[in-house]
């Protein structure tokens, strides 16, 4: 699959808009506009409480504003009825910190429950499951059950269930909060290679030090606000570079580069 | 749904239930054992209350005559009688017969009757009354309208006895019905729990099916059918305990019974649609958000 020019072609796969959230009298997001193109990578960054995860809730409409509105594809907030959030979920995939891996089901079983809930069929979600297990490099663990694996491990078959359903966007909340620094760079350069798919990625996260070096964009919310939200200029096509080995000295000077000029506007 | 989601929904109940071997029996083994209290407190409700049907169906009203009824009128009273709507049987019992079932019933002390010159005994008309027509009420007024006709001396049934049994046997099923009563709601209470229990042990897997977009129905259905199939399995085993219990007590017990295959099988039945309905309850919650 070729990834979309995403600046090119604008198309919004999750929009949200004066979204504001309390619980009782405490806001924990107030007035939130953002917008993620198809194919986009996005760094959700801020300090714990700041509201990252609430607002990753609202896009999987597992919770909903108290205001505003949130738009994914054709879902729109506002408009949602019980019956149509399994239908969104599919279209999303979900990475969460503590992985939420079913122990009693092999990684196969794992990833293959994503896709027999669609009803799709077993041919099918046999060919499914063993291309991503390959494209995440643990199709030899494939009858392992989840304990018998490590974090960064366990972290590959979440996202190989998340995009198991080719969903066009992944949401990802703290993805590598559980892993050391080695397995935290694999687990984003697999994401990236998600990205590269052409499935937009939103990444949760605390650790600006972990992402500003990427050249993506970095969204900064604080206290239930956003902060700062600049699209970093785009440098030729950085993924590929990334892929397999690391960022490549130059990109990232060129990168840095391109921050201070968003800053400078 | 499409075809294939119903097979995996199927497949997904059958693997539940395999994937947990041991809590799965565990949880089989207390529905079983709480239901076979229920199980066996029914039996004996049961067994008490066919002895209780079988004692009062053995009781009889006599009917004492006058002893110069000539025989036509006395056959004119019995037709009488008969065309009662409570009666169900009339049996003459002669002064001769009477007098040896008396003579037979005193035994040994028989020869106090010896020096008798007469035989004392009335001509009698023994009554069998229709079963449900066995009510104090009934009685008495039928014991009135009998007493009037003509020829009749005088009528019995043992009027204070089928009192007292009355108020016996009101406070004993009062008591039953209480008891049961109890019974019955732990019992369902120990069910639905057990099966709520089960449910609530996997917030995970429910939580992720949700995740990655199961629909209520994909995600509900395994579970209400596990549920089902629990207490199936339990009220089977309770049937089968509380069988081989009634074999037991059988050998002291004669002519004790045991519920017959329908009263089983609604039983079990009640039991599936218990754990059912459990599980779908305990699911809501879950459900909802």
């Amino acid at each position: 699959m070729k990834r979309e020019s995403s600046f090119d072609e604008k198309r919004i796969i999750v929009g949200v808009y004066h979204l504001s959230k309390s619980f009782g009298r405490h806001f924990a997001l107030h007035d939130i506009n953002l917008q993620v193109a198809n194919g986009e990578f996005v760094f959700l960054v801020g300090p714990s409480g700041a509201g990252k995860s609430t607002l990753l809730r609202m896009i999987y409409m597992d919770d909903f504003p108290t205001s505003g509105q949130v738009v994914v594809g054709q879902f729109v907030s506002t408009r949602m009825r019980r019956k149509t959030i399994p239908q969104l979920r599919r279209r999303i995939g979900i990475v969460f910190q503590d992985f939420r891996l079913l122990e009693d089901r092999t990684v196969f079983e794992n990833i293959a429950l994503a896709m027999k809930i669609t009803g799709a069929s077993m041919g099918e979600i046999k060919r499914q499951v063993t291309e991503i297990l390959t494209r995440v490099g643990l199709y030899h663990k494939r009858y392992e059950y989840p304990n018998a694996l490590s974090g960064g491990e366990q972290q590959r078959v979440a996202i190989a269930r998340a995009v198991a359903n080719r969903p066009s966007v992944l949401l990802a909340d703290e993805p590598t909060g559980n892993l050391d620094p080695v397995v935290t760079r694999s687990i984003l350069e697999l994401l990236f290679k998600i990205n590269a798919g052409g499935t937009a990625v939103l990444m949760a996260t605390h650790d600006l030090d972990l992402v500003k070096s990427f050249g993506q964009r970095i969204i900064y919310l604080e206290n239930g606000s956003i902060v700062r939200d600049k699209e970093m200029i785009f440098i030729g096509d950085l993924r590929e570079k990334i892929e397999g080995s690391k960022v490549s000295e130059e990109a990232r000077k060129l990168k840095e580069h391109g921050i201070t000029d968003d800053e400078e506007e | 749904m499409k075809l294939n989601e119903l097979r995996y929904i199927v497949a997904e109940s059958i693997s539940m239930i395999a994937r947990r071997k041991l809590s799965t029996s565990v949880s089989v083994i207390i529905m079983g054992l709480s239901l076979l209290i229920l199980l066996v407190f029914i039996i004996i409700t049961l067994n008490i209350s066919n002895f209780i049907d079988k004692a009062t169906e053995e009781l009889r009203v006599y009917v004492y005559l006058d002893n110069d009824l000539s025989d036509r009128d006395r056959e004119a009273l019995q037709f009488k009688i008969l065309g009662m709507k409570w009666v169900e049987e009339v049996v003459f019992v002669s002064r001769e017969e009477a007098l040896e079932k008396f003579k037979k019933t005193l035994g040994e002390n028989s020869d106090i009757l010896e020096d008798l010159q007469s035989n004392p005994l009335p001509d009698a008309y023994r009554i069998r009354m229709k079963p449900q027509y066995i009510k104090s009420e009934v009685m008495e007024r039928m014991a009135e309208q009998v007493g009037k006709l003509p020829g009749v001396e005088d009528v019995r049934y043992g009027k204070r006895w089928l009192r007292r049994g009355e108020k016996i046997i009101r406070g004993f099923y009062l008591a039953d019905l209480f008891v049961g009563l109890i019974i019955f709601l732990s019992v369902v209470f120990v069910v639905s729990n057990t099966v709520r229990l089960t449910v609530f042990s996997r917030e995970k897997t429910i939580d992720v099916m949700k995740l990655v977009g199961a629909t209520n129905t994909y995600i509900r259905t395994p579970f209400v059918i596990e549920g089902a199939l629990q207490s199936a399995a339990a009220s089977l085993i309770a049937a089968v305990l509380a069988y081989i219990l009634f074999v037991a007590a059988s050998h002291y017990l004669k002519g004790i019974v045991f519920l017959d295959g329908s009263a089983i099988g609604v039983f079990v039945a009640f039991c599936a649609l218990l754990g059912a309905g459990g599980s779908f309850f305990a699911m809501r919650r879950f459900l909802k958000a």
